[in-house]
């Protein structure tokens, strides 16, 4: 082993043992060509180290492996990573989450390469947790778990991250991106479509198309153009986005979404046969998009929102009645659509075959049993912990120097005389 | 766009499910201007004295375009009437249309119309004529007008621009005639001229149905402040016009409420405008108008007891018929007899285009009305009342309740109409948690938000090469995988 | 919403069995896991109705294991049937000699299934044809016709359409008093903050 190797053990260890964390994480920042000089000789010296106590020495040369262009025993490496992420101290790595982070991005994204997504799923949600110092901190590795889902077609892993609500991002020396967080929000917008929780869908989009924004970003196109239909289908229009929306997306993105933008007009309408026109007349993009099913989504919840509006003027109607007006092939074709609605409860109604007539109720929910009591209960217990949540974040804006500085006073001559005067001193 | 149109079992389905059927319709008509009228009950010698000018010959034409059997003769008074101006142009085009006319109905074996309906030859010496005389008077006019710019006498400076609108209008030049009136405007010494100004402009934007400049020019006028010793009766009849001018203007954007309005305030005794509409087009378009906007208080207050517009009705006794059936809840005949004078609407210039939307809201108001004080009703009867049938009733009571109009729910199956009874407990519930997940969706969403900006993430332009490339490509296949 | 509905005790194995299968198909060397694992979990995300999750799965299962093993797609058949919510073609696909290691999931997914139809008939219809409500159960209609006695419903007189007898809404306890006043008085005093 070459000497510097040596003096980089040793090092590792006395740091690591003196618990001196922030002198170990520089040491190795200015040790790292080093290692890649030695790229070699480097399974020794992991062997030297251990990987719970020295942590942050074993990150450091897992990431330099990782750098090596090709690759050639990534099964050992696959296994010293996974060992590395079940044994390594949360204490320690998160004293260089940049590098922790770096070491998961080489990591999912060789299993991209080699088509193995399946197998970063437990090690990647592992090591989210690990670096996490709460779950509702939002980290880069989010993404690289979404997409690893999504190529494995396995959501479920995601959904324990996703579900979380978000009210930190992990800076990650600075090296946290705005690619990071809008590939978070378009994945997870993904994962939730593709389990059909759609509303949780817009909203991840939603975020996604709100990302401060001063150049059009792939991504955030890609996340408009699904925003639009998950909003089809979950509101039968595109909502106003809030006022901070970045004006790329009215200015830029809008324009490039035509398409997309011909197909909710025709929505509009409530006229399937508009409707099948746009479909038909964009299908290429559509389906060059990757959308086309979510367009066929679109199209079948069209129907729905007109049987719902259907229940909105009538208290009865017969079946064949209804397949005219919403335009559906016949009675049979509208009992199944009503009888699936029921199922799904988008609308209270009963069917009466001896008839033909569908009888449509208002909501049986009348407010008054004690689980409804208990569902009030816990919306208001959320809407109570928002409100502390907005007001925590208040006082801390309150007692931020920068703020008070702020407004205390004219800040345009202040700023520059107090360090004019500090200059002084 | 307009609505592509649906086979017949269709049409029924699908029009009651639009919500918005007025945008549609408006489409149609200024896309689809064509429709004849069959049997119009029109004196055209008395209709046609109530106008002068442009307005006469407009007139004229748009029945000739529109009513074959009035053709002949719209056409005839035209070409006889135009010959009394510089309007050469039209006259050659009026010539044009009669004898197109003329030509095709006596193709007809009808041979009594081929000796009636002999046409004057194109009279070239008059139109070479006139068409030198008019030149002739153009010169002269702004000969003096520049005498008079040298002499910078602002009263006759003024009267030389208003001259030669006048001559431009005569000649149907009217973008030359809206120039020089509007010009004068700076050579104005008193509010009363400022006034003069702003009705030349107002006639001929109502010609050139510039309906924005119409407004703007009757708010100026009217915001002039009045001079004490002009006259009262002039100063009604100016008011009058204003008011006819801006609900004209209202009456061709749609504002039906605020076109009643207008029309309503209009003076009886000093209505004369025939540049622009009679008397009995105001009776007609307020009427109408207010049918069509007001609740019954409104008719009751503003119309039915207003000794002024008492009298233009006098004018149009169906008219003032169809407002007393209305009121009286007649609804049957309130509705035929606004059938039976339709055709004579449609050749009505200015109000052909909205005389659909117009009905149908005097109907869908009726239908409310109608059903305002019952808990149930009976749909045969309701059908009855109001002289359709049950199933296209239900169409029209569909599209009022997604509307909003009614607070009903249709029994279709018994074929009665239910009001509706809202359970304010349930419904309130129902906002508050409707609200309260809204408020976690924005709240979360605010939050998340500060976390973005506290790190400042944003999108820089421009996008790294590399890395950037390399993700994106993987976004779309990973797309696919989550469709179905 | 409607695999919630099912038998109470037995869901609770399942649910056991299902993370425990999950956590396994993470962990299983290469990501590939046992023909066994599949179709125990395909067949669990179908008793939970979680078809959305099941399609996932059967997107997932290597090409390998599933030429390998004929079952699995056997399942997968019972899958489509109930993603198209066709109950006939589901009774039908259900209806095959299934392996030891599936054979009780499968019989909770009959029984569960048939539940399910009752209940969606009980809760859509106000009257049905006794035919359609046979193919609905996926019995002799003789059978289905008896089923439906047996719940309290009721046949016309031409014995041609049955009318299913709405459930009694079931009254849950309420909450202490004392309790629910201090909650009231929490929410009041955020209220009016």
């Amino acid at each position: 082993m070459a000497a510097a190797l040596e003096q980089y053990v040793t090092t590792v260890q006395t740091l690591s043992n003196q618990g001196n964390y922030t002198t170990l994480v520089e040491f190795i920042a200015k040790n790292m060509d080093m290692l890649g000089k030695n790229a070699a000789h480097l399974d020794n010296v992991l062997a030297t180290l251990d990987y719970q106590q020295h942590s942050i020495g074993v990150l450091g040369i897992l990431v330099i492996k990782y750098s090596v262009p090709n690759i050639t025993d990534f099964e050992t490496l696959f296994v010293q990573t996974q060992e590395f992420v079940t044994s390594c101290n949360g204490e320690q790595v998160r004293y260089a989450p940049d590098n922790f982070a770096e070491l998961c991005h080489k990591f999912a994204s060789q299993l991209v390469e080699r088509k193995q997504p399946t197998r970063g799923l437990a090690i990647l949600t592992q090591a989210i947790q690990k670096i996490q110092l709460h779950p509702a901190q939002l980290t880069s590795i989010h993404s690289d778990l979404c997409q690893l889902c999504l190529l494995s077609k396995n959501m479920k892993p995601a959904l324990r991250i996703l579900d979380a609500d978000i009210t930190e991002i992990s800076r990650e020396g600075g090296h946290y991106d705005a690619k990071d967080f809008l590939l978070y929000f378009y994945y997870g917008g993904m994962i939730y479509t593709a389990l059909k929780n759609y509303s949780r869908a817009l909203y991840f989009f939603e975020m996604a198309v709100t990302t401060p924004s001063m150049a059009v970003s792939h991504i955030m196109m890609e996340a408009y153009k699904k925003f639009i239909l998950v909003a089809l289908i979950v509101q039968g229009k595109i909502p106003t986005l809030p006022k901070y929306a970045p004006q790329v997306v009215p200015r830029y993105i809008k324009p490039l979404c035509q398409a997309y933008h011909d197909l909710a007009n025709a929505y509009g309408t409530n006229n399937p046969a508009e409707v099948r026109t746009a479909v038909t007349k964009h299908t290429e993009t559509f389906t060059r998009d990757n959308n086309m099913g979510l367009v066929k989504q679109c199209v079948t919840s069209m129907y729905k929102k007109n049987i719902q509006r259907l229940t909105k003027t009538f208290l009865t109607l017969s079946l064949t009645d209804m397949a005219n007006r919403v335009q559906l092939s016949g009675p049979r074709e509208a009992e199944k659509y009503v009888l699936h609605m029921i199922e799904d409860g988008e609308i209270f109604a009963t069917i009466n075959q001896k008839d033909g007539m569908v009888r449509f109720h208002d909501n049986p929910e009348k407010y008054n049993s004690s689980s409804m009591l208990l569902e009030l209960d816990k919306e208001m217990q959320k809407c109570m912990k928002m409100d502390e949540k907005l007001r925590e974040m208040d006082r801390e804006i309150a007692v931020n120097p920068q703020y008070v500085q702020k407004v205390s006073g004219a800040h345009d001559e202040d700023m520059p005389a107090s360090t004019s005067k500090n200059q002084g001193f | 766009m307009p609505l592509p149109l649906q086979p017949g079992i269709f049409q029924a389905a699908v029009e009651p499910m639009q919500v918005d059927g007025a945008p549609e319709e408006n489409d149609n008509v200024e896309e689809e201007p064509q429709y004849t009228v069959e049997n119009p009950s029109l004196d055209l010698e008395q209709y046609t004295t109530q106008y002068t000018g442009l307005a006469r010959l407009n007139r004229l034409m748009f029945i000739a375009d529109h009513c074959p059997a009035l053709r002949v003769e719209a056409l005839r008074m035209a070409l006889n009437y135009v010959m009394t101006t510089f309007n050469t142009n039209m006259y050659g085009v009026i010539h044009r249309k009669l004898q197109e006319a003329v030509s095709a109905s006596s193709s007809l074996p009808d041979a009594v119309a081929g000796s009636v309906h002999s046409v004057p030859p194109l009279d070239v010496p008059w139109m070479e004529t006139t068409a030198k005389k008019a030149a002739f008077k153009l010169e002269k006019l702004d000969t003096d007008l520049k005498n008079y710019k040298s002499n910078s006498i602002k009263e006759s400076i003024r009267r030389g621009h208003d001259d030669l609108g006048d001559h431009y209008l005569d000649c149907g030049d009217l973008s030359n005639a809206l120039k020089c009136y509007s010009r004068a405007r700076d050579y104005c010494t008193n509010p009363k001229h400022v006034v003069n100004m702003c009705l030349n402009v107002i006639k001929v934007s109502v010609y050139l149905q510039n309906w924005s400049h119409v407004l703007s020019y009757v708010n100026k006028a009217e915001s002039t402040p009045e001079t004490e010793q002009s006259a009262k009766e002039a100063n009604l009849t100016v008011q009058s016009r204003l008011k006819c001018a801006a609900g004209l203007a209202d009456l061709a954007t749609r504002k039906y409420k605020s076109a009643a309005k207008h029309f309503l305030q209009a003076s009886f005794d000093h209505c004369d405008f025939p540049e622009l509409l009679s008397p009995s087009n105001v009776a007609t378009y307020g009427a109408l108008c207010a049918l069509a906007s007001f609740d019954r208080q409104e008719l009751q207050t503003n119309v039915i007891t207003s000794s002024s517009f008492k009298q233009f009705l006098e004018l149009e006794p169906q008219l003032r018929d169809i407002i007393h059936n209305f009121y009286e809840s007649k609804y049957a005949s309130c509705l035929n007899l606004l059938v039976e004078i339709k055709d004579n609407l449609l050749l009505d210039l200015y109000l052909a285009p909205h005389v659909s939307a117009l009905y149908t809201q005097i109907r869908n108001r009726a239908l409310c009305q109608y059903f305002s004080p019952y808990l149930s009703a009976d749909m045969h009867k309701m059908a009855n009342a109001f002289n359709t049938t049950v199933s296209a009733l239900e169409d029209e009571l569909m599209q009022l309740i997604l509307d909003g109009q009614i607070n009903a729910r249709i029994d279709s199956h018994n074929k009665i109409l239910y009001a509706k009874d809202i359970d304010q407990r349930s419904s309130t519930f129902e906002k508050a948690l409707a609200i309260g997940r809204e408020y976690q969706r924005r709240t979360k969403a605010l939050v998340l938000r500060s976390a973005v900006l506290k790190n400042q993430i944003h999108v820089k332009s421009p996008p790294r090469e590399g890395g950037q490339g390399g993700e994106m490509s993987i976004a779309p296949g990973s797309a696919s995988s989550a469709r179905n | 919403m409607t695999g919630s509905k099912m038998a109470g005790d037995a869901e609770i194995d399942f649910l056991g069995l299902t993370h425990e299968l999950e956590t396994q198909e993470l962990e299983a060397p290469g990501g590939v896991g046992s023909p066994q694992l599949y179709g125990q979990l395909l067949t669990l995300y179908l008793l939970k109705n979680d078809l959305c999750n099941a399609k996932f799965l059967w997107k997932r299962i290597p090409q390998s294991v599933k030429s390998g093993n004929g079952e699995l797609s056997l399942i997968w058949v019972v899958g489509q049937h109930m993603w198209q919510r066709d109950y006939p073609g589901v009774y039908e696909a259900l209806r095959k000699d299934w392996s030891e290691s599936i054979r009780p999931i499968m019989s909770a997914l009959s029984e569960s299934v048939r539940k399910q139809a009752l209940n969606l008939v009980r809760l859509a219809y106000s009257s049905i044809n006794v035919d359609e409500f046979a193919v609905f159960m996926g019995l002799p209609v003789a059978e289905a016709k008896q089923a439906a006695l047996s719940e309290g419903w009721t046949l016309d007189s031409q014995a041609r359409f049955l009318t299913p007898k709405k459930p009694e809404p079931v009254l849950s306890a309420t909450l202490p008093n004392e309790q629910h006043l201090s909650v009231l008085t929490d929410y009041v005093s955020f209220l009016e903050n």
